[in-house]
C-alpha cells in the first residue's frame, strides 16, 4: 500500500515540485533568517538565481555548529506564536541542538511517518508497540504520531523496562515494534530468559527499527529471532526527526521522500556534488518545513543515492542503509555522541584530569560504553571512598549532560593507549 | 618526628598489578616495613611503609604509578589484653576521628599504624604521649 500519490509522482513533475518549493523555501530565509542572509551575501546570491531544483548546489552548506551557534532559536523562520513543538538534542559545549514545529510541519511529520507505516504495511488493525525513547529527543513522538495517524493503536512504552514491556507486548497482541534493533534483540533474549515462547507468546508480524548503524547480519538476526519482517526508517531532528525515509517491502534500500527532503551525495572533504551511485556524505534540504528550514545540510552520515525505478512503484530515491560517519559522532543505543562532548563534561569536573578514553563495546545486544579515566597525583589517592565518589560523579554527570549510562573506570597513569604520544580517545569495538 | 610518610598507590585490579608494584620496589633495594590493601570493584589502593619512602616515590612513578604521602604516625603496643583499647580510648577522649588503622608485629610486638584527620595529627600523637603510650618514631622505619 502506499500512503500519498506523492510517492510516485512522475521524476519530472516530482522536479518541478521541488524547483517550487525550493524557491519558497529560498525566499523566506533570505527574507527572515539573518543567517542565511549573511551566507547568501557572503556567496553573492540573491533568491533570484534559483531558478531550478539543480542550481541548489549554488546554496551554501548549513552544518550542525551553525544551530548551535544559533542557540536555541537563531535559524527559526517563524516567530514563537507559530511553533507548536521544540525537540532538542545534547550540544558539544553544554549547549543543545534545538529544532522547532508548526502546526503545518506537524502536518508533515505526520505525514511522512504515515508513509513509513504504510510503507511497512500496518493499518488501522494493527497495535504498534512503540518502545523509541519518548521526550526531547524526535524518535519517539515522531513514531507515535505515525502510527496515530494510519489509525493504528499506539503503546507509548518508551524505553527500559523490558520484562514490562514483554508483558505488555503479549497481553496486548501487539503487531508492530518499533525500536532501536539493538533493543528489539534485548527484548528478544530477556523473552527467552523469562521462558517465552516468543513465535506463540507474540503476535508480531514485522518492526519498524532505526536510530543506529545496523549491518546485513543483525538486522536478519532481528528478523529471525521474531520472525518478522525488518523495515529500516532513517530520520534525524535537525531535518524532522524520524521519516526522511524508509525502506519498503522490495528492497532493503530506503525511499526518501524527496517532495519534502531533497537529498545529495557530496565529497565530504571538498563539498563537490557526486553522481547517483556514489558513496559519499548525505546532505538534506528541506523543501517544506516552516519553523526551521535548512539549507544543504551536511548530515555527516555516509550513504549512496539509487534512481532506479523500484518494483514497489514509489518514484522516489532509494538510500542505502547508512554505512558510517564522515566525523567521530558515535551512536550508542541510539544517543548520538561526539567525544568532544564527553570531553567538555570530564574538563568540568574538579580532580580529573583529561586522560581519557571512551571505549564503545557491546554487552550481549546493547551498547556498552566504557570510560577511562587516568588517575594522578591531585585525586585523593588515599581513601577508596573518595575515588569512588569521584567515579560516581563522573558518571552522573555524563548522564545529566549527554543522557548516556557510562560505566567509569580509573586506570594508572599513562595506560591509556597512546599511538606516536597523541592518546587514542575512542575505541569502538562493535563489529558492524 | 612521629611523621611517617606513608605511600599511597593506585592499583588497577587485574592480575599482576601487585607483583609490577613489588618488583619494582625490590629491585631498587627498597624494603617494605608494613604493606595494606584496600580494594574497591575496578581498582585498590596499596598503603606502604618502606625503608626510603623518597626514593620509592620516584622510582614508582617513574614506572607509571601514581603515588601519594600520606602522613601516619604508629604506636607501640604489648602483645596483651586491653593495650590496643588504651590507644583508641587516648584517642577518642581528644576527640580524634580515626580514618583507618592498620598493624603488624616485630617480634612479640605490635605496632598499629593511624591516619587521622591532617589537622587533629600532633594532637592525637600528642594525647598518645600524654597517656604514656609509645608513639614509635618515624626514623624506626627509614634507613
Amino acid at each position: 500500500m502506499i500512503w500519498s500519490k506523492a510517492e510516485t509522482l512522475p521524476r519530472l513533475e516530482l522536479e518541478k515540485l521541488q524547483t517550487s518549493r525550493l524557491k519558497e523555501t529560498i525566499a523566506r530565509v533570505y527574507g527572515v533568517v539573518p543567517f542565511y542572509q549573511q551566507k547568501f551575501k557572503e556567496m553573492g546570491i540573491v533568491p533570484e538565481d534559483i531558478k531550478s531544483i539543480k542550481d541548489i548546489t549554488k546554496l551554501p552548506f548549513t552544518r550542525k555548529q551553525d544551530l548551535r551557534d544559533n542557540y536555541p532559536f537563531g535559524m527559526f523562520a517563524v516567530n514563537q506564536d507559530a511553533v507548536v513543538r521544540i525537540h532538542s538534542s545534547s550540544g558539544t559545549t553544554g549547549k543543545p541542538t534545538v529544532v522547532g514545529y508548526t502546526k503545518s510541519d506537524m502536518d508533515v511529520w505526520n505525514e511522512v511517518m504515515a508513509r513509513v507505516f504504510t510503507m511497512s504495511g500496518i493499518n488501522s488493525e494493527d497495535t504498534v508497540h512503540n518502545a523509541y525513547g519518548y521526550g526531547l529527543f524526535t524518535g519517539g513522538l515522531g513514531v507515535h504520531n505515525g502510527a496515530e495517524t494510519v489509525g493504528a493503536t499506539v503503546v507509548p512504552s518508551s524505553g527500559g523496562f523490558t520484562s514490562r514491556q514483554l508483558l505488555l507486548m503479549k497481553d496486548f497482541n501487539s503487531t508492530v515494534l518499533t525500536s532501536t534493533p539493538s533493543f528489539a534483540l534485548h527484548m528478544a533474549e530477556t523473552a527467552k530468559k523469562e521462558g517465552y515462547d516468543i513465535k506463540k507468546d507474540f503476535k508480531l508480524k514485522c518492526g519498524i527499527f532505526g536510530a543506529e548503524p545496523t549491518s546485513v547480519g543483525l538486522k536478519e538476526e532481528v528478523s529471525r529471532v521474531w520472525g518478522i519482517d525488518y523495515y529500516e526508517i532513517y530520520g534525524l531532528s535537525e531535518i524532522i526527526g524520524p521519516g526522511v525515509s524508509n525502506s519498503c517491502c522490495e528492497s532493503r534500500d530506503l525511499h526518501i521522500f524527496e517532495d519534502h527532503f531533497y537529498p545529495e551525495i557530496v565529497d565530504s572533504k571538498t563539498g563537490e556534488v557526486l553522481p547517483y551511485g556514489e558513496k559519499g556524505e548525505l546532505v538534506i534540504t528541506t523543501l517544506t518545513k516552516q519553523a526551521l528550514p535548512i539549507i544543504r545540510y551536511r548530515t555527516g552520515d555516509i550513504t549512496s543515492l539509487d534512481l532506479t525505478p523500484c518494483k514497489c512503484g514509489r518514484t522516489h530515491v532509494r538510500m542505502k542503509s547508512v554505512m558510517g560517519r564522515v566525523d567521530d559522532m558515535l551512536i550508542v543505543n541510539g544517543v548520538n555522541i561526539f567525544p568532544s562532548q564527553v570531553e567538555h563534561v570530564l574538563s568540568n569536573i574538579s580532580d580529573i584530569t583529561l586522560n581519557y578514553q571512551i571505549i564503545a563495546n557491546k554487552k550481549g545486544y546493547l551498547d556498552s560504553l566504557e570510560i577511562m579515566v587516568e588517575v594522578t597525583e591531585e585525586m585523593p589517592m588515599d581513601s577508596i571512598g573518595a575515588l569512588e565518589k569521584i567515579q560516581k560523579n563522573i558518571q552522573s554527570e555524563l548522564l545529566n549532560n549527554l543522557y548516556i549510562n557510562a560505566k567509569i573506570r580509573l586506570v594508572e597513569p599513562r595506560s591509556i593507549e597512546r599511538s606516536m604520544g597523541k592518546a587514542i580517545r575512542v575505541i569502538d569495538k562493535r563489529s558492524l | 618526628m612521629h611523621t611517617i610518610k606513608q605511600l599511597s598507590v593506585f592499583i588497577e585490579n587485574k592480575t599482576g598489578e601487585l607483583s609490577d608494584f613489588t618488583h619494582v620496589l625490590s629491585t631498587n633495594d627498597i624494603s617494605i616495613k608494613s604493606i595494606l590493601l584496600a580494594d574497591s570493584t575496578d581498582f585498590g589502593l596499596v598503603r606502604t611503609i618502606v625503608d626510603n619512602p623518597e626514593k620509592a616515590k620516584a622510582i614508582l612513578e617513574d614506572n607509571g604509578f601514581s603515588v601519594r604521602f600520606t602522613d601516619v604516625f604508629g604506636v607501640k603496643i604489648d602483645d596483651v589484653v586491653g593495650s590496643f583499647d588504651k590507644v583508641i580510648t587516648a584517642l577518642s577522649k581528644s576527640n580524634i576521628n580515626i580514618q583507618y588503622t592498620y598493624s603488624f608485629y616485630e617480634f612479640d610486638i605490635g605496632i598499629f599504624i593511624f591516619s587521622v584527620e591532617k589537622d587533629k595529627f600532633n594532637e592525637a600523637v600528642k594525647s598518645l604521649l600524654d597517656a604514656k603510650l609509645e608513639v614509635v618514631s618515624a626514623s624506626h622505619f627509614y634507613k
